[in-house]
């Protein structure tokens, strides 16, 4: 991917002595699909609408395409937004509110007929020009806020948790939509969403925050099987966060037993996080097993079994295909590379981000 | 169920029958009867377009107008500024609207003739300033202070209603778009809290053009409007179908207001004004 | 900056809202009784305020009606939004459109729609047609209150709770009534503030001796409000902003004083909200505090007029026109209840008596209304047997009285004199002895004139040398042109408030009567009375009877109670117009006002001067007609 076309240096933003963003750095490549993870009150919203212009940052610079933007108001910022609650205008007509950017920035109409066909067209909803916003449903609303945004060719669009108020089926299929129309239209998508599967989707880079502090950026991959710290690996996706001991490189103690692992460079005898992934855990028979336990829990769950396994007075979650009934015992095996070591939390700071339940 | 329950609005049928459709009947019946003896006849219409009334009802509609122009003017930015703020600016309208209505509105309209007057307040503080006087009491000009003072929150309060409805995202969203200042007002905030404008002229325009309250006390009884001539008929010429016939007039604007009311304000959101 | 602008603005509008409101505080402890005046700081009229009986009366009959009027308001307002909310589409949209009427209607079309309905349905206008009115006004506002309310009670909860075995009574008690509470409150909440601040509908809607406090202030306007009013007033503000802040600021928890602030908030934006979460003091301690004092008040004062509520005389009389004193002797000497009415011109008075829509008992009109009111054949012949203090009147004024009253059988003198100049001797330099000063334009601004057909006229007839009895079209015609011509330069029209305004020096000349001199004189020493030298009006105010009297004989009883030398001279040291009591005037003490040659001239003095003669229904109809033209000009 090419040059930085978004960068946020030391972005400090607070509201009545609460501090939202400490600090912040981040930069967005050109046609990228990043993702602003992290769950309500971390500091993403606000993020997003410091990049928007519809808040100055306390402190810090906003870089649009090397030119400062920090101050620039909305209006002339060459970004459009898809609001979470569509924020469609209810007194004009569909065509009326794509129209309203073109319009304003005094396009001639045959110009601003084509862009809402071509619009509609985009959006799966041709012929429903004349209609009113507030008799279509959800996920109709929500395409139309999109295609409102997408016809003034911002070389950004910024999307706050555009699909939080769809049901589940629509969701998934508007996730397939929005990559299609990337794709298509080949410009910039900065996302916020609390939703980790929707973030793992769709997105080229996800920056997991937490109460004002990044907590890591990376591809949905990383994010997924290397999480840097135990609230990432708690916030996405399920996972058994134990408390370890590095012994020694490639060797760490789990709840007294040995497991061996593929992590160095954390010293002796050091305590550390430790994190295991469900579907990591393979359910052998107790012969065979680091450490054995008893099937405390059975669910079926259509892929696969989830499992709760007593052993070693930790309730570990396995995801198998397996099933093994409640009560019998069995043998748990993790594979040296499923194992994820993490530093423990050292500052005060990094204390702060600690998991909340 | 239903249909048992829906009788429990017929003692409101009755009330409503009895003391708001009969009495306008009764206006009509009066404004087209003659006084004498009582036969159908449209000389009282013909007294309510003589020279008179018809100067004072065309400057009661001037000074209506010009009162509701104002008030719009004064209300639209209090309404935009309390609706951006908010809990520790929701007493303030409470403190300006609510509380001054349990002091008597006569009582405070007639405390303007001791602000306004030659040797009134306001000129008094004038001249400690060496500011040239102002002489506005029994003029047009005290009638329209008046009414904006007592009618201002008939305005204020329904705009506010609605604009504290509008999602901010839609302001914001006309600001991602493009729009300045001045177009976000023009092309979204005005039309989306046109409900609660037009509720809000109504509710000036109506008693201001109907008023003989007003005008009586601050204007020295040398200017009259539609409601003075009005009041004058009942009270004191006691011709009540001259009376009748110019309230009936009055009547024809009132159901214009309607009209415009139920086509722009269809929820009713900006109807309750308290 | 924006902040700034913001502040100023909102500072700005709060000025506007509360500049009357502080000077009517001001006013409550001015110890002048002239609004026109500083008289120094006082506290005495919070005293007097509740040895006032008739503030007292009208302000509890304003706080009654209010309670009443928004309580059965209430009642029907939310049966009938139960009622209309199960209604079919089109009778809902029947009764919304009903409901909107009174909402939307002009208050005055409103008012005279209602006075018209009682009047030919003959409801005598009182107590209950105002409450019945009030309640008119007041069921929308519930209605438009609890609708939202009802509209967003689930009906799922209603059906569950018959499904769980509830009658439907109790289902509706026990689960809708609970949800659409906060709406019938602020329905009631609303009803009652409308009803306290209204005053156009029940000015239209009331009947004799029935006052609210808007309608006691609407009558003491012309003649200048009574200082114990802005007392009330005071105080009646400053309690409720005292709850406010009570409830605004609950020290105890932040939050709770940020949702009441809401709560307020939307009390106000809507009332549609309204959800009372201080239960405490806005469910309780507010209603059941109002509630003593209203029925504790309402008691009192129902108490005190049961005692004389069997015999009682309703008397109709020009404003500030007796003193309230003699009201209470009378009361007290005879146990006969007194309804006490007041108007401010002839006019006014004339077609309440001529309608008969309220009985009065004892009218005082002046000489020439009698004499149209006898044509008429309005009054009833006074039984002179009881009223044996009749002699005490100086038989010239029954000589004079023929005018009107040729036969002497109908009419009892009350008080005389003419018709003049008041003027200020600071701002008018020339010696002033002509009505044609009132035409200089050197006094543009500073004149104010009496705001009634006769006198207007006569000033006008007067000083071009006609009678001011012309019936003379063309003479009419030219007085007319000359009033025209002569309104640029006034001030005001006016009738009692002229005492204020020339007190204050608001004004150079005033058009007024002889008797106004001496109260006037009192405040403000600056002034001075001429009869100018054209001559003017001569004028007889008597006490009269109309024919359907109901109580003739109380009202013969108080005119004899009237013409009592001691009573004279009381009215007379209250009003200061020369009283026709010869026997009450020679009980005055100061011979500068026993022989004060403007307040009783001689009949030298009242050579040019003539009494007003009823014209005739006609010449009446163009005087008033070329009136109405001079005041729209």
């Amino acid at each position: 991917m090419s040059h930085k076309l978004l960068d946020l240096i030391n972005i400090s933003k607070s509201y009545d002595d609460q501090m939202i963003l400490d600090e912040m750095n981040l930069y967005i490549r050109e046609n990228e699909f990043l993702t602003l993870l992290g769950p309500s009150g971390c500091g993403k919203t606000t993020t997003l609408r410091i990049l928007g212009g519809f808040e100055t940052p306390d402190s810090g610079r906003v870089m649009f395409d090397g030119k400062d933007i920090t101050n620039a108001p909305p209006n002339k910022r060459a970004l459009n937004t898809v609001f979470q609650k569509y924020a469609l205008f209810t007194h004009m007509t569909i065509a009326e509110n794509i129209a309203f950017g073109l319009k304003i920035k005094g396009r001639s109409k045959a110009y601003i007929d084509d862009k809402i066909k071509y619009a509609l067209k985009l959006v799966n909803l041709e012929g429903y020009e004349k209609r009113s916003p507030a008799l279509l449903s959800g996920g109709q609303q929500q395409r139309i806020a999109i295609a409102r945004a997408i016809v003034n060719e911002p070389k950004v669009l910024l999307l706050d948790e555009p699909l939080g108020a769809l049901d589940l089926k629509l969701r998934q299929d508007m996730q397939y939509e929005l990559i299609r129309l990337k794709n298509e239209l080949g410009i910039t998508f900065i996302y916020v969403t609390h939703d980790q599967e929707e973030a793992l989707t769709m997105s080229d880079t996800i920056v997991v925050m937490n109460q004002g502090y990044i907590q890591q950026i990376g591809t949905p991959e990383d994010i997924y099987n290397e999480p840097e710290n135990a609230f990432v690996a708690d916030f996405i996706g399920d996972s058994n966060i134990v408390d370890g001991i590095m012994i020694e490189d490639r060797l760490v103690e789990i709840l007294g037993a040995k497991f061996e692992c593929v992590d160095i460079g954390f010293g002796t005898n050091k305590p550390v996080d430790v994190v295991i992934r469900p579907e990591d855990i393979d359910l052998v028979p107790v012969s065979r097993g680091t450490i054995t336990g008893r099937v405390t829990h059975l669910i079926f769950k259509g892929v696969h079994y989830e499992m709760e396994v007593q052993a070693n007075g930790y309730e570990w979650l396995v995801h198998s295909t397996d099933m093994v009934p409640v009560g019998q015992e069995v043998g748990l095996h993790v594979d040296p590379f499923d194992i994820q070591i993490m530093n423990k939390p050292e500052s005060e700071d990094e204390e702060a981000v600690g998991i909340e339940e | 169920m239903k249909n048992k329950k829906k009788w429990l609005a017929a003692p409101y049928g009755v009330w409503a029958v009895g003391f708001v459709i009969i009495p306008l009947i009764m206006i009509l019946y009066y404004a087209f009867t003659s006084q004498e003896n009582g036969t159908f006849t449209l000389v009282n219409f013909a007294e309510v377009f003589s020279a008179n009334n018809m100067k004072a009802l065309l400057l009661a509609l001037l000074l209506a107008f010009v009162s509701t122009v104002i008030c719009l003017v004064l209300a639209y930015p209090l309404a935009m500024i309390l609706s951006s703020r908010s809990v520790s600016q929701t007493s303030f309208i409470v403190l300006i609207f609510i509380l001054p209505m349990w002091m008597n509105f006569l009582l405070r309209t007639l405390a303007w003739q001791t602000l306004l007057e030659k040797n009134g307040v306001i000129n008094g503080i004038l001249s400690f300033l060496h500011l040239p006087n102002m002489s506005i009491i029994n003029t047009p000009y005290a009638i329209i202070l008046g009414m904006v003072y007592n009618f201002l929150p008939f305005m204020v309060l329904p705009i506010y209603n609605v604009l504290i409805k509008i999602d901010k995202d839609v302001v914001e969203a006309a600001r991602d778009l493009g729009a300045n200042t001045f177009q976000t007002y023009s092309k979204i905030l005005i039309p989306l809290s046109l409900p609660g404008i037009v509720s809000g002229i109504t509710m000036v325009f109506i008693p201001a053009l109907t008023t003989f309250v007003i005008s009586d006390l601050l204007g020295g009884s040398k200017i009259l409007l539609i409601g003075n001539v009005i009041e004058q008929e009942f009270k004191q010429t006691n011709n009540w179908n001259a009376g009748s016939a110019l309230s009936t007039v009055l009547m024809i604007f009132i159901l214009i207001s309607m009209y415009f009311v139920n086509k722009y304000d269809k929820d009713g959101e900006g109807g309750a004004v308290f | 900056m924006k902040k700034h602008i913001t502040r100023i603005y909102m500072g700005l509008i709060l000025f506007l809202m509360y500049a009357p409101i502080l000077t009517l505080i001001v006013l409550s402890f001015n110890s002048s009784k002239t609004r026109a005046k500083w008289g120094g700081f006082t506290g005495k009229w919070y005293i007097a305020l509740f040895q006032n009986d008739d503030i007292m009366q009208a302000f509890y009959n304003t706080l009654i009606i209010a309670m009443l009027a928004a309580a059965i308001a209430t009642v029907l307002g939310t049966m009938a939004a139960i009622g209309m909310n199960s209604m079919k589409r089109r009778y809902r949209t029947i009764f919304t459109g009903v409901t909107n009427i009174p909402m939307l209607n002009g208050e005055i079309v409103m008012g005279i729609s209602l006075m018209l309905l009682f009047i030919i349905a003959r409801v005598n206008l009182g107590f209950s047609t105002i409450l019945m009115s009030h309640i008119t006004f007041n069921i929308p506002y519930v209605i438009l209150s609890v609708m939202p309310k009802l509209k967003q009670t689930k009906k799922s909860t209603y059906e569950a709770a018959l499904d769980l075995g509830a009658s439907p009574v109790y289902a509706f008690f026990k689960v809708v009534f609970p949800d659409i509470m906060p709406g019938v409150l602020s329905g009631f909440l609303l009803s009652f503030t409308m009803s306290l601040d209204d005053f156009v509908i029940t000015y239209f809607t009331k009947g004799p001796g029935v006052d609210t406090l808007s309608t006691k202030i609407y009558s003491e306007v012309r003649k200048g409000i009574k200082p114990e009013m802005y007392a009330l007033s005071t105080l009646l503000f400053v309690t409720v902003l005292f709850l406010l802040i009570l409830i605004n600021m609950n020290p105890s928890d932040k939050k709770h004083a940020i949702q009441q602030a809401k709560e307020l908030e939307r009390l106000a934006a809507g009332g549609k909200k309204h959800r009372i979460t201080k239960k405490l003091i806005w469910g309780r301690i507010v209603p059941i505090l109002l509630l003593i004092i209203i029925t504790g008040g309402g008691f009192y004062y129902g108490n005190r007029n049961k005692s004389s509520a069997g015999d009682q005389v309703i008397v109709y009389n020009w404003g500030e026109y007796i003193d309230p004193k003699v009201l209470d002797i009378f009361e007290e000497e005879t146990g006969i209840k007194v309804i006490y009415e007041e108007f401010e011109t002839n006019e006014i008075m004339y077609p309440k008596i001529q309608s008969g829509a309220i009985a009065y008992d004892l009218v005082c009109p002046s000489d020439y209304m009698i004499n149209k009111m006898l044509q008429n054949d309005l009054l009833a012949k006074i039984d002179w047997d009881n009223v044996p203090n009749a002699v005490n009147i100086g038989e010239t004024y029954y000589d004079k009285s023929k005018e009107f009253d040729p036969t002497n059988e109908y009419s009892v003198p009350y008080c005389w004199g003419t018709l003049g100049i008041v003027y200020n001797k600071t701002m008018v330099d020339e010696p002033v002895d002509s009505w044609e000063i009132l035409w200089d334009s050197k006094y543009k601004n500073n004149i104010l004139m009496q705001d009634s057909v006769r006198d207007a006229f006569s000033v006008s007839l007067k000083s071009m040398g006609y009678s001011t009895n012309s019936t003379n079209i063309a003479q009419l015609d030219e007085a007319q042109k000359l009033l025209v011509a002569q309104k640029p330069l006034v001030q005001a029209y006016v009738v009692d408030q002229m005492r204020d305004k020339m007190i204050g020096g608001e004004a150079a000349l005033g058009v007024t009567f002889s008797g106004e001199l001496l109260f006037m004189q009192r405040e403000n020493p600056d002034l001075d009375f001429v009869l100018p030298k054209e001559g003017g009006n001569v004028w007889i105010d008597s006490w009269v009877i109309p024919k359907n009297a109901q109580h003739k004989e109380n009202a013969e009883k108080f005119l004899n109670f009237l013409c009592r030398p001691d009573i004279a001279l009381m009215n007379f040291d209250y009003i200061t117009y020369a009283t026709p009591n010869t026997v009450a005037r020679d009980m005055i003490e100061d011979p500068e006002v026993r022989d004060n040659p403007i307040l009783f001239p001689n009949d030298s003095q009242l050579k040019n001067c003539e009494t007003f003669k009823y014209l005739g229904s006609e010449v009446e109809e163009i005087c008033a007609k070329l009136w109405r033209e001079v005041k729209s000009s």
